[in-house]
Protein backbone atom coordinates (compact mmCIF):
# COMPACT_ATOMS: atom_id res chain seq x y z
CA UNK A 1 0.00 0.00 0.00
CA UNK A 2 1.74 3.54 -0.78
CA UNK A 3 1.53 5.68 1.67
CA UNK A 4 -0.76 8.73 1.62
CA UNK A 5 0.89 12.11 1.19
CA UNK A 6 -0.19 13.84 4.24
CA UNK A 7 0.53 10.62 6.51
CA UNK A 8 4.47 10.78 5.30
CA UNK A 9 4.25 14.77 6.17
CA UNK A 10 3.26 14.08 9.34
CA UNK A 11 5.98 11.71 9.86
CA UNK A 12 8.25 13.51 8.70
CA UNK A 13 7.21 16.69 10.79
CA UNK A 14 7.21 14.15 13.60
CA UNK A 15 10.86 12.90 13.11
CA UNK A 16 12.05 16.98 12.72
CA UNK A 17 10.34 17.52 16.18
CA UNK A 18 12.29 14.72 17.57
CA UNK A 19 15.54 15.85 16.35
CA UNK A 20 14.98 19.37 17.37
CA UNK A 21 13.90 18.29 20.98
CA UNK A 22 17.31 15.98 20.76
CA UNK A 23 19.21 19.12 19.79
CA UNK A 24 17.76 21.47 22.51
CA UNK A 25 19.16 18.77 25.03
CA UNK A 26 21.88 18.56 23.44
CA UNK A 27 22.55 22.34 23.57
CA UNK A 28 21.41 22.96 26.87
CA UNK A 29 23.57 19.95 28.02
CA UNK A 30 26.43 21.50 26.57
CA UNK A 31 25.63 25.07 28.29
CA UNK A 32 25.41 23.36 31.60
CA UNK A 33 28.53 21.66 31.06
CA UNK A 34 30.53 24.94 29.80
CA UNK A 35 29.16 26.72 32.46
CA UNK A 36 29.99 23.90 35.29
CA UNK A 37 33.49 23.57 33.65
CA UNK A 38 33.84 27.52 33.21
CA UNK A 39 33.27 27.86 37.26
CA UNK A 40 35.49 25.11 37.99
CA UNK A 41 38.21 26.46 35.92
CA UNK A 42 38.11 29.31 37.91
CA UNK A 43 38.00 28.21 40.95
CA UNK A 44 41.20 25.41 40.79
CA UNK A 45 42.81 26.08 37.50
CA UNK A 46 43.06 29.75 36.74
CA UNK A 47 45.00 31.21 39.73
CA UNK A 48 42.37 34.09 39.94
CA UNK A 49 42.51 34.89 43.71
CA UNK A 50 39.28 37.05 43.50
CA UNK A 51 37.06 34.22 43.27
CA UNK A 52 38.48 32.74 46.43
CA UNK A 53 36.94 32.60 49.98
CA UNK A 54 39.90 31.64 51.37
CA UNK A 55 43.36 34.14 51.27
CA UNK A 56 46.85 31.38 50.26
CA UNK A 57 49.22 31.16 52.79
CA UNK A 58 52.29 32.87 51.68
CA UNK A 59 55.85 31.55 52.79
CA UNK A 60 55.99 33.17 56.60
CA UNK A 61 52.50 33.62 57.35
CA UNK A 62 52.51 31.13 59.76
CA UNK A 63 55.50 32.47 61.41
CA UNK A 64 53.91 35.79 61.28
CA UNK A 65 50.54 34.56 62.83
CA UNK A 66 52.30 32.58 65.69
CA UNK A 67 54.14 35.41 66.44
CA UNK A 68 51.76 37.88 66.91
CA UNK A 69 49.32 35.43 68.24
CA UNK A 70 46.46 36.43 65.79
CA UNK A 71 44.77 32.89 66.29
CA UNK A 72 43.79 34.68 69.67
CA UNK A 73 42.69 37.89 68.51
CA UNK A 74 38.73 38.20 67.06
CA UNK A 75 36.69 35.71 68.00
CA UNK A 76 35.98 34.81 64.11
CA UNK A 77 37.89 33.62 61.66
CA UNK A 78 37.24 36.93 59.55
CA UNK A 79 39.40 38.74 60.80
CA UNK A 80 42.38 36.58 61.23
CA UNK A 81 41.80 36.11 56.63
CA UNK A 82 41.59 39.90 56.30
CA UNK A 83 44.90 40.12 58.20
CA UNK A 84 46.37 37.13 56.11
CA UNK A 85 45.07 39.36 52.99
CA UNK A 86 46.88 42.12 54.61
CA UNK A 87 49.96 40.18 55.36
CA UNK A 88 50.54 39.05 51.48
CA UNK A 89 49.49 43.10 50.36
CA UNK A 90 51.99 44.12 52.99
CA UNK A 91 54.93 41.71 52.19
CA UNK A 92 54.22 40.39 48.17
CA UNK A 93 52.20 43.41 47.30
CA UNK A 94 53.35 43.19 43.62
CA UNK A 95 51.83 40.00 43.50
CA UNK A 96 48.47 40.97 45.42
CA UNK A 97 47.55 44.40 44.35
CA UNK A 98 48.93 44.38 41.10
CA UNK A 99 46.22 46.98 40.17
CA UNK A 100 47.50 49.54 42.36
CA UNK A 101 51.16 49.21 41.59
CA UNK A 102 53.54 48.64 38.60
CA UNK A 103 56.20 46.84 40.36
CA UNK A 104 57.45 43.56 39.81
CA UNK A 105 58.72 40.69 41.44
CA UNK A 106 62.75 41.74 40.78
CA UNK A 107 62.44 45.09 41.19
CA UNK A 108 64.51 46.36 44.04
CA UNK A 109 61.38 48.02 45.84
CA UNK A 110 58.89 45.39 44.94
CA UNK A 111 56.26 45.42 48.20
CA UNK A 112 55.39 47.43 51.41
CA UNK A 113 57.43 45.54 53.48
CA UNK A 114 60.68 46.70 51.30
CA UNK A 115 60.74 49.49 53.19
CA UNK A 116 58.55 48.93 56.45
CA UNK A 117 58.18 46.60 59.03
CA UNK A 118 54.52 44.98 60.30
CA UNK A 119 55.72 47.27 63.89
CA UNK A 120 56.32 50.32 61.86
CA UNK A 121 52.95 50.21 60.88
CA UNK A 122 51.30 49.47 63.78
CA UNK A 123 52.92 52.78 65.18
CA UNK A 124 51.95 54.91 61.55
CA UNK A 125 48.56 53.66 62.65
CA UNK A 126 48.16 54.81 66.74
CA UNK A 127 49.95 57.84 65.01
CA UNK A 128 48.20 58.89 61.73
CA UNK A 129 45.14 60.92 61.81
CA UNK A 130 47.01 63.70 62.84
CA UNK A 131 48.45 67.09 61.21
CA UNK A 132 51.38 66.77 58.83
CA UNK A 133 53.45 69.59 57.95
CA UNK A 134 54.59 68.35 54.01
CA UNK A 135 51.04 67.58 52.89
CA UNK A 136 49.72 70.53 54.63
CA UNK A 137 46.48 69.06 56.95
CA UNK A 138 45.49 66.08 58.52
CA UNK A 139 46.29 62.70 56.94
CA UNK A 140 44.89 59.49 57.83
CA UNK A 141 46.34 56.24 57.95
CA UNK A 142 44.33 54.81 55.00
CA UNK A 143 45.69 57.52 52.79
CA UNK A 144 49.32 57.26 53.76
CA UNK A 145 48.55 53.81 52.49
CA UNK A 146 47.03 55.31 49.15
CA UNK A 147 50.26 57.25 49.12
CA UNK A 148 52.53 55.11 49.07
CA UNK A 149 50.57 53.37 45.91
CA UNK A 150 50.91 56.36 43.93
CA UNK A 151 54.28 56.96 44.83
CA UNK A 152 56.95 54.63 46.18
CA UNK A 153 54.69 51.92 44.21
CA UNK A 154 54.20 53.74 41.36
CA UNK A 155 50.86 53.26 41.04
CA UNK A 156 47.27 54.05 41.63
CA UNK A 157 45.36 54.79 44.05
CA UNK A 158 42.78 52.53 45.46
CA UNK A 159 39.39 53.90 46.99
CA UNK A 160 39.79 54.25 50.77
CA UNK A 161 36.95 51.23 50.85
CA UNK A 162 39.05 49.02 48.62
CA UNK A 163 40.48 45.77 50.21
CA UNK A 164 44.50 46.86 48.99
CA UNK A 165 43.46 49.68 52.20
CA UNK A 166 41.27 47.95 54.57
CA UNK A 167 43.50 45.13 55.13
CA UNK A 168 46.83 46.61 55.32
CA UNK A 169 45.39 49.00 58.52
CA UNK A 170 43.52 45.85 59.78
CA UNK A 171 46.71 44.38 60.10
CA UNK A 172 48.51 47.43 61.47
CA UNK A 173 45.49 47.53 64.06
CA UNK A 174 46.37 43.08 64.91
CA UNK A 175 49.80 43.83 65.11
CA UNK A 176 49.63 47.56 67.51
CA UNK A 177 46.75 45.30 69.83
CA UNK A 178 49.82 42.45 70.03
CA UNK A 179 52.28 45.25 70.95
CA UNK A 180 49.65 46.39 73.34
CA UNK A 181 49.83 50.24 71.74
CA UNK A 182 48.14 52.65 73.14
CA UNK A 183 46.51 56.25 70.81
CA UNK A 184 49.91 58.39 70.12
CA UNK A 185 52.37 55.73 71.23
CA UNK A 186 55.73 56.61 70.67
CA UNK A 187 58.82 54.38 69.06
CA UNK A 188 60.68 53.31 72.16
CA UNK A 189 58.72 53.80 74.54
CA UNK A 190 59.12 56.80 77.14
CA UNK B 1 17.65 79.85 14.36
CA UNK B 2 20.34 78.12 12.27
CA UNK B 3 21.15 74.41 13.06
CA UNK B 4 24.83 75.33 13.88
CA UNK B 5 24.00 77.99 15.85
CA UNK B 6 21.55 76.08 18.13
CA UNK B 7 24.29 73.63 18.59
CA UNK B 8 26.51 76.25 19.70
CA UNK B 9 23.47 77.60 21.99
CA UNK B 10 23.70 73.91 23.64
CA UNK B 11 27.12 73.51 24.08
CA UNK B 12 27.36 76.70 25.83
CA UNK B 13 24.85 76.04 28.02
CA UNK B 14 26.52 72.89 29.32
CA UNK B 15 29.61 74.42 29.76
CA UNK B 16 28.85 77.31 31.90
CA UNK B 17 26.61 74.20 34.03
CA UNK B 18 29.46 72.64 34.35
CA UNK B 19 31.53 75.35 35.09
CA UNK B 20 28.73 76.47 37.37
CA UNK B 21 28.82 73.26 38.97
CA UNK B 22 33.01 73.48 39.60
CA UNK B 23 32.98 76.72 40.65
CA UNK B 24 30.50 75.98 43.29
CA UNK B 25 32.47 72.96 44.32
CA UNK B 26 35.31 75.01 44.05
CA UNK B 27 34.01 77.48 46.84
CA UNK B 28 32.89 75.19 49.14
CA UNK B 29 35.79 73.22 49.22
CA UNK B 30 37.36 76.91 50.36
CA UNK B 31 34.71 77.19 52.77
CA UNK B 32 35.34 73.72 54.28
CA UNK B 33 39.25 74.43 54.47
CA UNK B 34 38.60 77.96 56.09
CA UNK B 35 36.45 76.88 58.72
CA UNK B 36 39.40 73.87 59.71
CA UNK B 37 41.51 76.92 59.79
CA UNK B 38 38.85 79.16 62.40
CA UNK B 39 39.33 78.69 65.55
CA UNK B 40 36.37 76.69 67.79
CA UNK B 41 33.94 77.76 69.73
CA UNK B 42 33.92 74.93 72.30
CA UNK B 43 30.83 74.24 73.97
CA UNK B 44 30.79 74.24 77.71
CA UNK B 45 30.68 70.70 78.79
CA UNK B 46 33.59 70.05 75.78
CA UNK B 47 35.44 73.06 77.50
CA UNK B 48 35.11 71.02 80.74
CA UNK B 49 36.01 67.56 79.24
CA UNK B 50 39.05 68.58 77.19
CA UNK B 51 40.43 71.03 79.81
CA UNK B 52 40.49 68.08 82.27
CA UNK B 53 42.43 65.81 79.85
CA UNK B 54 44.68 68.55 79.27
CA UNK B 55 44.78 68.96 75.46
CA UNK B 56 46.83 71.50 74.87
CA UNK B 57 49.33 72.24 72.42
CA UNK B 58 52.54 70.47 72.65
CA UNK B 59 54.92 67.67 71.38
CA UNK B 60 54.19 65.79 73.51
CA UNK B 61 50.93 64.44 75.59
CA UNK B 62 50.85 63.82 79.19
CA UNK B 63 47.23 62.38 80.09
CA UNK B 64 46.59 63.86 83.67
CA UNK B 65 43.51 61.29 84.07
CA UNK B 66 46.41 58.16 83.77
CA UNK B 67 49.03 60.03 86.22
CA UNK B 68 45.75 60.44 88.61
CA UNK B 69 44.30 56.60 88.12
CA UNK B 70 47.85 54.59 88.21
CA UNK B 71 50.65 57.25 89.41
CA UNK B 72 52.69 56.75 86.32
CA UNK B 73 53.44 59.05 83.27
CA UNK B 74 52.51 57.77 79.86
CA UNK B 75 53.99 60.18 77.61
CA UNK B 76 52.19 60.18 74.10
CA UNK B 77 52.54 62.19 70.58
CA UNK B 78 51.49 65.32 71.00
CA UNK B 79 49.29 67.53 69.58
CA UNK B 80 48.98 70.59 66.83
CA UNK B 81 46.53 72.82 66.56
CA UNK B 82 44.90 71.12 63.18
CA UNK B 83 44.44 68.11 65.35
CA UNK B 84 43.36 70.35 68.69
CA UNK B 85 40.52 72.16 66.36
CA UNK B 86 39.60 68.62 64.74
CA UNK B 87 39.46 67.05 68.38
CA UNK B 88 37.53 70.65 69.53
CA UNK B 89 34.80 69.96 66.61
CA UNK B 90 34.66 66.36 67.15
CA UNK B 91 33.40 67.25 71.15
CA UNK B 92 31.03 69.64 69.97
CA UNK B 93 29.57 67.49 67.39
CA UNK B 94 29.24 64.37 70.03
CA UNK B 95 27.38 67.28 72.64
CA UNK B 96 25.54 69.34 70.42
CA UNK B 97 24.98 67.58 67.12
CA UNK B 98 21.99 69.61 66.42
CA UNK B 99 24.10 72.96 67.25
CA UNK B 100 21.73 74.35 69.88
CA UNK B 101 24.41 75.88 71.08
CA UNK B 102 26.01 77.23 67.95
CA UNK B 103 25.79 80.43 66.17
CA UNK B 104 26.11 79.09 62.78
CA UNK B 105 25.38 75.52 63.10
CA UNK B 106 26.23 74.50 59.11
CA UNK B 107 29.73 75.57 59.21
CA UNK B 108 30.53 74.64 63.41
CA UNK B 109 28.55 71.00 63.07
CA UNK B 110 29.26 70.54 59.66
CA UNK B 111 25.97 70.38 58.53
CA UNK B 112 25.58 67.16 60.89
CA UNK B 113 21.88 68.10 60.91
CA UNK B 114 21.44 67.31 57.26
CA UNK B 115 21.97 63.82 58.62
CA UNK B 116 19.45 63.59 61.09
CA UNK B 117 16.11 63.67 60.48
CA UNK B 118 14.23 65.34 63.47
CA UNK B 119 15.54 67.70 65.54
CA UNK B 120 16.13 65.56 68.75
CA UNK B 121 18.86 63.26 68.27
CA UNK B 122 22.70 64.21 69.21
CA UNK B 123 25.43 61.94 69.44
CA UNK B 124 25.72 62.92 73.47
CA UNK B 125 21.83 61.14 74.18
CA UNK B 126 23.02 57.30 73.67
CA UNK B 127 27.04 58.39 74.23
CA UNK B 128 26.31 60.17 77.57
CA UNK B 129 29.13 62.16 79.55
CA UNK B 130 29.72 63.21 75.88
CA UNK B 131 31.18 59.52 75.01
CA UNK B 132 32.92 59.32 78.37
CA UNK B 133 31.04 58.81 81.35
CA UNK B 134 32.40 58.76 84.75
CA UNK B 135 30.99 58.42 88.18
CA UNK B 136 32.03 61.13 90.59
CA UNK B 137 34.90 59.35 91.38
CA UNK B 138 36.27 59.05 88.07
CA UNK B 139 35.77 55.47 87.55
CA UNK B 140 34.38 54.83 83.61
CA UNK B 141 31.08 53.03 84.13
CA UNK B 142 29.89 49.52 82.56
CA UNK B 143 27.58 49.81 79.39
CA UNK B 144 27.80 52.89 78.94
CA UNK B 145 29.22 53.54 75.42
CA UNK B 146 32.38 54.77 75.76
CA UNK B 147 33.59 55.93 72.19
CA UNK B 148 37.17 56.02 73.53
CA UNK B 149 36.94 52.27 74.05
CA UNK B 150 34.98 51.45 71.33
CA UNK B 151 37.71 53.15 68.78
CA UNK B 152 39.83 50.92 70.30
CA UNK B 153 37.88 47.99 69.36
CA UNK B 154 36.93 49.15 65.98
CA UNK B 155 37.10 47.15 62.67
CA UNK B 156 36.63 43.95 64.72
CA UNK B 157 33.55 41.64 63.13
CA UNK B 158 30.26 42.74 63.97
CA UNK B 159 27.45 40.11 64.49
CA UNK B 160 24.83 42.28 63.19
CA UNK B 161 26.17 43.64 59.94
CA UNK B 162 28.54 40.38 59.52
CA UNK B 163 31.17 42.63 58.44
CA UNK B 164 34.35 43.68 59.74
CA UNK B 165 32.77 47.15 60.85
CA UNK B 166 35.36 50.00 59.94
CA UNK B 167 34.66 53.05 62.92
CA UNK B 168 33.37 55.30 60.05
CA UNK B 169 30.81 53.01 59.22
CA UNK B 170 29.48 52.33 62.57
CA UNK B 171 28.91 56.26 62.56
CA UNK B 172 27.19 56.20 59.31
CA UNK B 173 24.83 53.53 60.85
CA UNK B 174 23.86 55.55 63.82
CA UNK B 175 23.11 58.86 61.32
CA UNK B 176 20.82 56.01 59.35
CA UNK B 177 19.31 54.47 62.43
CA UNK B 178 19.89 55.78 65.65
CA UNK B 179 18.96 59.66 63.85
CA UNK B 180 16.59 58.25 61.28
CA UNK B 181 18.50 59.92 58.90
CA UNK B 182 20.86 59.70 56.23
CA UNK B 183 24.83 58.71 55.57
CA UNK B 184 27.55 60.76 54.91
CA UNK B 185 30.74 60.21 53.01
CA UNK B 186 33.04 58.06 55.08
CA UNK B 187 36.18 60.96 54.49
CA UNK B 188 33.44 63.72 55.79
CA UNK B 189 34.82 65.76 58.29
CA UNK B 190 31.69 65.31 60.52
CA UNK B 191 32.63 61.56 60.22
CA UNK B 192 36.39 62.39 60.88
CA UNK B 193 36.25 64.87 63.85
CA UNK B 194 34.38 62.74 65.66
CA UNK B 195 37.00 59.74 64.93
CA UNK B 196 39.56 62.50 66.31
CA UNK B 197 37.88 62.94 69.36
CA UNK B 198 37.41 59.59 69.78
CA UNK B 199 41.07 58.68 69.36
CA UNK B 200 41.68 61.50 71.95
CA UNK B 201 39.92 60.06 74.51
CA UNK B 202 41.75 56.68 73.76
CA UNK B 203 44.99 58.57 74.80
CA UNK B 204 43.97 60.52 77.97
CA UNK B 205 42.24 56.96 79.11
CA UNK B 206 45.50 54.91 77.94
CA UNK B 207 43.20 52.60 76.30
CA UNK B 208 45.50 50.29 74.48
CA UNK B 209 44.16 49.20 70.82
CA UNK B 210 42.31 45.75 70.74
CA UNK B 211 41.71 45.21 74.62
CA UNK B 212 37.65 44.92 75.65
CA UNK B 213 36.86 47.09 78.42
CA UNK B 214 33.10 47.09 80.45
CA UNK B 215 32.84 50.74 79.49
CA UNK B 216 32.58 49.66 75.82
CA UNK B 217 29.14 49.39 73.88
CA UNK B 218 26.06 48.06 75.69
CA UNK B 219 25.70 45.37 78.93
CA UNK B 220 23.72 43.76 77.05
CA UNK B 221 20.48 42.19 79.33
CA UNK B 222 18.92 38.82 77.65
CA UNK B 223 15.98 37.35 78.76
CA UNK B 224 18.06 34.82 80.04
CA UNK B 225 19.22 37.20 82.54
CA UNK B 226 15.51 37.89 84.12
CA UNK B 227 13.13 35.76 86.18
CA UNK B 228 11.92 34.78 82.69
CA UNK B 229 8.37 35.97 83.46
CA UNK B 230 8.43 37.13 79.22
CA UNK B 231 8.43 40.87 78.13
CA UNK B 232 5.41 42.53 79.38
CA UNK B 233 3.74 45.50 77.38
CA UNK B 234 1.48 46.12 80.81
CA UNK B 235 4.71 46.25 82.76
CA UNK B 236 6.33 48.28 80.68
CA UNK B 237 3.48 50.75 80.60
CA UNK B 238 3.42 50.99 84.05
CA UNK B 239 6.73 50.98 85.07
CA UNK B 240 7.48 54.23 82.02
CA UNK B 241 4.65 55.89 83.65
CA UNK B 242 6.23 56.02 86.83
CA UNK B 243 9.88 56.23 85.90
CA UNK B 244 10.30 57.85 82.14
CA UNK B 245 7.07 59.95 81.30
CA UNK B 246 7.43 62.67 83.46
CA UNK B 247 10.85 63.56 81.07
CA UNK B 248 9.92 61.77 78.22
CA UNK B 249 6.73 62.43 77.86
CA UNK B 250 2.96 60.32 78.15
CA UNK B 251 3.81 59.25 74.93
CA UNK B 252 7.58 59.02 74.56
CA UNK B 253 7.86 61.67 71.68
CA UNK B 254 10.25 63.55 74.13
CA UNK B 255 9.48 66.54 75.41
CA UNK B 256 10.76 70.47 74.59
CA UNK B 257 10.35 73.30 76.83
CA UNK B 258 11.26 77.22 76.57
CA UNK B 259 12.87 76.05 73.25
CA UNK B 260 15.30 73.57 74.69
CA UNK B 261 15.24 69.74 74.83
CA UNK B 262 14.14 68.45 78.12
CA UNK B 263 14.73 64.98 77.06
CA UNK B 264 14.95 63.38 73.29
CA UNK B 265 12.29 61.62 71.84
CA UNK B 266 11.92 57.76 72.65
CA UNK B 267 8.79 56.97 70.22
CA UNK B 268 7.64 59.14 67.09
CA UNK B 269 9.17 61.25 64.20
CA UNK B 270 12.22 62.09 66.21
CA UNK B 271 13.11 58.52 67.68
CA UNK B 272 15.34 56.18 65.98
CA UNK B 273 13.72 53.78 63.43
CA UNK B 274 13.02 50.11 63.57
CA UNK B 275 16.45 49.08 61.84
CA UNK B 276 18.32 50.60 64.72
CA UNK B 277 19.89 47.85 67.12
CA UNK B 278 17.41 50.12 70.04
CA UNK B 279 14.68 48.60 67.90
CA UNK B 280 13.62 45.98 70.51
CA UNK B 281 12.58 43.46 67.82
CA UNK B 282 15.52 43.88 65.94
CA UNK B 283 17.80 43.49 68.97
CA UNK B 284 16.57 42.27 72.35
CA UNK B 285 19.13 43.02 74.40
CA UNK B 286 20.73 46.45 73.52
CA UNK B 287 18.25 48.76 74.82
CA UNK B 288 16.99 47.01 77.97
CA UNK B 289 20.93 47.08 78.59
CA UNK B 290 20.99 50.61 77.78
CA UNK B 291 18.13 51.37 80.48
CA UNK B 292 19.52 49.40 82.94
CA UNK B 293 22.70 50.72 82.76
CA UNK B 294 22.02 54.52 81.85
CA UNK B 295 18.70 55.62 82.82
CA UNK B 296 16.65 57.19 84.69
CA UNK B 297 19.78 59.69 84.80
CA UNK B 298 21.22 60.04 88.15
CA UNK B 299 19.49 56.80 89.54
CA UNK B 300 21.53 54.28 86.46
CA UNK B 301 21.24 50.96 88.08
CA UNK B 302 18.27 50.63 89.85
CA UNK B 303 15.73 49.00 87.72
CA UNK B 304 16.16 45.52 87.76
CA UNK B 305 16.97 43.42 84.35
CA UNK B 306 13.48 42.21 83.91
CA UNK B 307 11.96 45.77 84.40
CA UNK B 308 14.59 47.00 81.76
CA UNK B 309 13.33 44.84 79.31
CA UNK B 310 9.86 45.66 79.86
CA UNK B 311 10.09 49.14 79.69
CA UNK B 312 12.10 48.42 76.30
CA UNK B 313 9.27 46.22 75.18
CA UNK B 314 7.13 48.64 75.70
CA UNK B 315 8.36 51.75 74.18
CA UNK B 316 9.31 49.54 70.98
CA UNK B 317 5.89 49.12 70.45
CA UNK B 318 4.96 52.58 70.22
CA UNK B 319 4.99 53.98 66.48
CA UNK B 320 8.46 55.18 64.83
CA UNK B 321 9.60 55.84 61.57
CA UNK B 322 10.37 52.41 59.56
CA UNK B 323 14.05 52.06 58.25
CA UNK B 324 15.09 52.89 54.90
CA UNK B 325 15.17 49.37 53.62
CA UNK B 326 11.56 48.27 54.76
CA UNK B 327 10.26 50.01 51.86
CA UNK B 328 7.21 52.49 51.23
CA UNK B 329 4.32 50.38 52.58
CA UNK B 330 6.07 49.92 55.83
CA UNK B 331 7.13 53.50 56.12
CA UNK B 332 3.59 54.55 55.24
CA UNK B 333 2.41 52.35 57.84
CA UNK B 334 4.27 53.49 60.59
CA UNK B 335 3.69 57.34 58.89
CA UNK B 336 0.24 57.20 59.62
CA UNK B 337 0.67 55.75 63.00
CA UNK B 338 2.81 58.74 64.27
CA UNK B 339 0.05 61.06 62.93
CA UNK B 340 -3.17 59.57 64.26
CA UNK B 341 -2.24 57.48 67.12
CA UNK B 342 -1.03 60.66 69.53
CA UNK B 343 -4.29 62.67 69.28
CA UNK B 344 -6.63 59.20 69.33
CA UNK B 345 -5.17 58.17 72.50
CA UNK B 346 -4.53 61.99 74.07
CA UNK B 347 -8.66 61.57 73.52
CA UNK B 348 -9.00 58.42 75.08
CA UNK B 349 -6.61 58.99 77.88
CA UNK B 350 -7.17 62.71 78.91
CA UNK B 351 -6.07 62.14 82.19
CA UNK B 352 -2.73 61.53 81.38
CA UNK B 353 -2.19 64.23 79.48
CA UNK B 354 1.66 65.49 79.13
CA UNK B 355 2.61 67.43 81.60
CA UNK B 356 5.75 69.36 80.31
CA UNK B 357 8.32 70.29 83.02
CA UNK B 358 8.99 73.98 82.23
CA UNK B 359 12.17 74.50 84.24
CA UNK B 360 12.06 71.58 86.39
CA UNK B 361 14.34 69.31 84.57
CA UNK B 362 17.99 68.68 84.37
CA UNK B 363 19.06 69.88 80.53
CA UNK B 364 19.46 66.86 78.23
CA UNK B 365 21.09 68.57 75.77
Amino acid sequence: MVPSPTTDSNARRERRRERRSRMRLKNVSLAVLSIVAFVLWVHLGSGVTVFRSDVPAEPGWERFRADYKLAYFGDDGQFVRAVQNGYNLVFHTYKYAPRFTRKVAGDQVSACSSCHTAEDLAYAFVNSDRYDRKVGRRVSFEERVQRCYAGPMDGFVPTIYDPAVRDIRLLARAVARHLQLSEGALRGGR
Amino acid sequence: MQPRTRTLVKIGVLVLAAGGFYLLAAHKHAQREEVRQTAVSVTPACVEKLSRYALERGEYYRSPYVVQRTGTVSTRRGYGDEDIRAIQRGCNIMDDTQGRQATDVSRERWNATRFIRGNHAACSHCHQGIGDKQDAKGNRLKGSLSIGASWVMADMYDRFTGLLLPFELRQMQCYINSSNGYKPNIADDVIRDVTAYSRFLSAALDLKIGNHYDEQGIDEIAASDTLKQGDDYVRGEALYKHKCMSCHGRQAFGLEANGRLVAPALAGPNAWNMQSRNYFYYVSTILPGFICRNMPLGQENTLTNQECRDIAYYISNLPRPAGDRQGPIVALKQQFLMTVMPPLLRLTSPDDAEKPAHGTRERVQ
